[in-house]
């Protein structure tokens, strides 16, 4: 069974083939470079200001990462 | 699989104590710094005369290298692996996609410590720095990466 319901593993290849590819340098630069927008800011900063108020140490911050492996994890394998 | 129990404050306390000049890099390290990202495995950039130190301290926690040190060091890499995986960096100097060079003993003379539990601190980049690893890959998420440290940046700018 597919450990993606829905996906074929042919799909998950491409997807991932994708996902790891290596993008050229220029394209690599384009996509960094681009100017933040203010909404990219304001998404970012909440996204932050939520996890450092949430987890305000670098010890509950890993220990979230963990969990959220996890979660990740056993969501992909159901 | 759910995998064994992994001791993660043990584990960076063993780093800690050895003596080995060894920095948490990629987005474990951002993790701990304030991004919330989802990733499964640890990178370090390792001094390149510090494997066997690094090993030492890993195997307690049965994590096991995958390649000899001397063939490390030609490769400029390694893992040490069981349910775990730690990816190992051990060039003095590692390319960028620019063609840049991002030199180890630099790197290591501006780190900062992050306590990671009482007592137990890691080695991190300084952001700028671990700006400049996250070139290391041109990965879509390297350059989304790249993009969330800016921010993390201008708000440490702004405190």
């Amino acid at each position: 069974m597919s450990r993606y319901p829905g996906l074929s593993d042919a799909d998950i290849a491409v997807v991932r083939t994708q996902a790891d590819r290596d993008l050229t340098l220029v394209e690599f630069n384009a996509y960094v470079a681009a100017p933040i927008s203010p909404d990219e800011r304001t998404a970012h900063d909440e996204l932050i200001s939520w996890f450092t108020r949430r987890y305000p140490t670098p010890a509950a911050r890993l220990a979230w990462a963990r969990r959220a492996w996890r979660r990740w994890n056993r969501a992909a394998t159901l | 699989m759910e995998g064994t129990e992994f001791d993660e404050a043990g584990f960076f306390r063993a780093v800690a104590a050895s003596g080995a000049r060894a920095m948490l890099i990629g987005r474990r390290a951002l993790i701990a710094l304030g991004l919330p990202l989802l990733t499964g495995d640890y990178d370090f950039w390792l001094h390149i005369d510090d494997i066997a130190l690094f090993n030492r301290a890993a195997a307690p926690f049965g994590l096991v290298p995958t390649r000899s040190p001397e063939d490390a060091r030609v490769r400029g890499r390694y893992g040490l692996e069981n349910d775990e995986k730690v990816d190992v960096l051990v060039g003095r100097s590692v390319p960028t996609v620019d063609g840049d060079r991002v030199v180890f003993d630099d790197i290591w003379a501006r780190h900062q410590a992050i306590e990671v539990a009482p007592g137990v601190s890691v080695a991190v980049p300084a952001l700028e720095d671990l700006a400049s690893t996250k070139r290391f890959g041109a990965r879509p998420k390297d350059a989304e990466d790249l993009r969330l440290i800016a921010t993390l940046i201008a708000r440490r700018g702004g405190e």
